[in-house]
């Protein structure tokens, strides 16, 4: 009998789920990063100081695996290319542009001409399409990986959990274009109908969505290849390895790839963004964000062109206190930046400003070996084991017992992290033991290797 | 503008949740025995109380200081380790020996062993033992000063003198449940046992069924070699330190299971090591030695109780 995965309640504070999106006032500058893709290799640009650009334009091209083009998003003139720093301290190149106040398309943005599906693939890689989730995993790639023919992918999964406290944009671009979402299925459905022509696509939402819901219920009733899945309102829904256990049954086995189970899953913004573009030819140069958080006056989402200074955004929203904290995302998976000028990038969902108060956490403590860790895991890992055995001297004993845990199945949702008692950073020493795990791995292959 | 925090995900934490709260939890459902004890045994049973306490959370902090070490006094597990303790011993314990007995089950079994987390046993439980051998007075049990008694024993060593003559000398199933009888402080009245139960059930400290799974198995035991007499099997139940050690010692985050099928594997193992050692070894209380045991099986019942991962190796 499968149980559905059920973990953790966490304040749902959606306060922005009625708040239509509201475009901002055409910043005066933007700075595009060259990283905005999950691919480790950086964009390389391609204009230069001096040149004018407009909205739409190629800036920069993509270079190695699952990195992604970056286009102008704003019309004016290139003032500075300039290393950026990130919080991972790796840091990136970044183009800043200087408005002109005309926003002028460019001449480039004319719908695509598609025929197959190599122009169509072609066509969302030069879109810049990413993960909007918040993955960044290039669009292409992901579509592409599902027309190899040893993957039967029978269902794609279009992800509307949104399962993160605050976040709404997911929520309020479906409520704003539901045709998107079903020209994005079409799409798919035509340009892939080899790998994808007969797969159910099914749209995962929470329950809390009901306007939604109901909304995508009337767009798609005579669609039957089209199924509304609803989901409970807990976290992390979202999380793709729950959501495809919740969906369909399946079980997501860490190291193989994702349409190995015969499912692709996308997000729901990603799929309209990606409608938009075939339809108009315009890449992705705007989104929406929710900006929330207890620091801020006025939450609201709002639709700013990608590179907008996070500061712009809160001079709309204003704030109600100091901030102490800065995260883009969602408060369980976002990352916390090092400056409000920080510019919004391609995936960022939601600007969430902590203030002074609730920005640092208390210090880690002894585990008291409570098991809540392992209790609210989504997949049962024994959590406590992990942090027990990463002390372990031995390298082949400690390899033994964390596979022994099964952290490799470890989703990232911090459930752990977020219940311990003892506030000890238990997703953190997932990460850890994974990336041990890995390393061990290659090391334990060279060994074979040069056994031959 | 100043300068912003930066850390790692996640950023918000469940409310509620730390340590500190779970060990005033814990205090807070033991509250009710203690001043059953007060009310039952006399101003003698807040003493010791106070002295288990006090010498409790005092040698925390003198170890602590001792070795350089922060400072834990705060997260309040000596105050439910000394706690603990003082409703383990009856009015009869010299203050001295109590503190002694305190000062072993934080030093000793606790801080030498790495502190809060670190420990393999029970420090109360681990405790109460060492001052069963080294001092002995600790089985003497205290009269309660309510009630006129005329047995002198505590109901379990007259349980044990055989069925029929329990039947006679035995107090009362409601004698046995409000605790009006001899024994330690805290072990007695059933009813305020079962109040600081609820307590941390609603609170969500404990699982319910973990020490009921404990006392079940006893009384299951009980069941059986008393023949089915059920009055006979909840007379067993109600004597002595088995509510007290199933409610909180054989919940005892750190020396038992970290799963809750682990916990009740523990349990069930407690239980029939309670039943075994009260009815064939030469001691009238099998619960101390019972969990003593079972915290030394904690490791191995952890590694056959692990939760199956999904997806994960079978």
């Amino acid at each position: 009998m499968k149980k559905d995965i059920s973990s953790l309640h966490v304040p749902h504070n959606k306060h922005t789920a009625a708040c239509v999106p509201v475009r901002i006032a055409t910043p005066a500058e933007v700075i595009l990063p060259m990283n905005m893709h999950s691919g480790r290799q950086d964009s390389e640009p391609i204009v230069s100081v001096g040149d004018h650009v407009k909205v739409g334009q190629l800036i920069a091209r993509e270079e190695g695996r699952f990195s992604s083009p970056v286009h102008a998003t704003i019309s004016g003139t290139v003032v500075e290319i300039a290393p950026m720093a990130t919080p991972d301290g790796k840091g990136t190149l970044a183009i800043r542009i200087e408005s002109d106040g005309k926003m002028e398309k460019a001449d480039t943005v004319t719908p695509p001409v598609i025929t197959d599906c190599q122009s169509f693939l072609q066509a969302v890689r030069d879109s810049g399409l990413v993960g909007l989730g918040g993955a960044a995993f290039p669009v292409w790639a992901k579509l592409n990986e599902a027309t190899n023919p040893d993957y039967k992918v029978d269902t794609v999964l279009i992800n509307a959990a949104e399962c993160e406290p605050y976040i709404t944009s997911d929520h309020r671009m479906m409520l704003a274009h539901p045709d998107l979402l079903a020209d994005g299925i079409e799409y798919l459905r035509k340009y892939m109908s080899e790998a994808l022509g007969n797969a159910t696509f099914k749209i995962c939402i929470e329950k809390n969505k009901a306007d939604a819901i109901e909304l995508l219920k009337k767009t798609f009733e005579n669609k039957d290849y089209v199924v509304i899945h609803e989901l409970k309102t807990i976290y992390p829904q979202g999380a793709k390895q729950v959501m495809l256990y919740n969906a369909t049954g399946r079980v997501a086995i860490a190291g193989r790839r994702f349409p190995s189970f015969g499912a692709m899953i996308i997000n729901v913004s990603s799929i309209s963004k990606m409608a938009e573009y075939l339809n108009t030819g315009m890449p992705l140069v705007e989104r929406i964000v929710t900006v929330d958080g207890p620091a801020v006056d006025k939450p609201q989402n709002l639709i700013a062109p990608i590179g907008t200074r996070i500061s712009e955004l809160l001079k709309i929203t204003g704030l109600k206190s100091e901030p102490g904290k800065v995260v883009i995302g969602g408060p369980m998976n976002g990352n916390a930046i090092c400056s409000v000028d920080d510019p919004i990038v391609k995936v960022s969902n939601a600007v969430l400003v902590f203030d002074e108060k609730s920005a640092m956490l208390p210090e880690a403590s002894a585990c008291i070996n409570c098991g809540r860790c392992i209790e609210k895991c989504p997949v049962g890992i024994s959590v406590a084991e992990v942090d027990r055995v990463m002390n372990t001297k031995n390298e082949d004993a400690k390899a033994r017992r964390l596979i022994a845990t099964g952290v490799r199945q470890c989703v990232d949702c911090g459930c752990c992290s977020y219940v311990c008692p003892a506030n000890r950073p238990l997703l953190q020493i997932n990460w850890d033991a994974k990336s041990f795990l890995k390393k061990y791995a290659a090391a334990q292959k060279e060994k074979e290797g040069g056994n031959q | 503008m100043g300068k912003l925090h930066i850390s790692p995900n996640p950023h918000i934490h469940q409310k509620g949740s730390t340590t500190q709260n779970i060990m005033l939890d814990v205090v807070i459902a033991m509250l009710p025995a203690t001043i059953a004890g007060i009310v039952i045994f006399g101003i003698n049973a807040l003493w010791t109380v106070l002295v288990c306490v006090a010498s409790a959370v005092l040698s925390e902090f003198l170890f602590n200081l001792c070795v350089h070490k922060r400072q834990t006094i705060s997260d309040l597990s000596a105050v439910v380790t000394g706690l603990l303790l003082a409703l383990n011993l009856s009015t009869a314990v010299p203050l001295w020996q109590c503190a002694l007995g305190s000062v072993f089950a934080i030093v000793v079994v606790k801080c030498l062993f790495g502190g809060l987390g670190k420990n393999i046993v029970n420090p109360a439980i681990t405790a109460r033992v060492f001052m069963l051998l080294t001092f002995g007075a600790v089985a003497a049990v205290s009269l309660p000063t309510v009630v006129e008694l005329t047995a002198t024993a505590t109901p379990l060593a007259s349980l044990n003198q055989g069925v029929e003559v329990a039947a006679a000398e035995a107090p009362s199933i409601m004698d046995l449940f409000l605790g009006l009888h001899g024994g330690a402080i805290g072990e007695t009245c059933a009813l305020a046992l079962l109040i600081g139960f609820a307590y941390l059930v609603i609170r969500r400290v404990i699982k319910w069924y973990v020490p009921a799974a404990f006392v079940g198995t006893t009384f299951v035991c009980y069941l059986v070699y008393g023949g089915f007499d059920v009055v006979f099997a909840l007379q067993h139940i109600l004597a002595g330190g088995l509510l007290l050690g199933a409610i909180f010692m054989a919940t005892d985050y750190v020396t038992t299971p970290t799963t809750n099928k682990g916990r009740v594997v523990f349990c069930i193992g407690a239980g029939l090591l309670t039943f075994a050692i009260r009815q064939f070894a030469s001691y009238p209380e099998g619960v101390s030695i019972a969990i003593l045991t079972m915290n030394l099986l904690t490791p191995y019942i952890n590694d056959f109780t692990k939760k199956k991962t999904l997806g994960g190796i079978k």
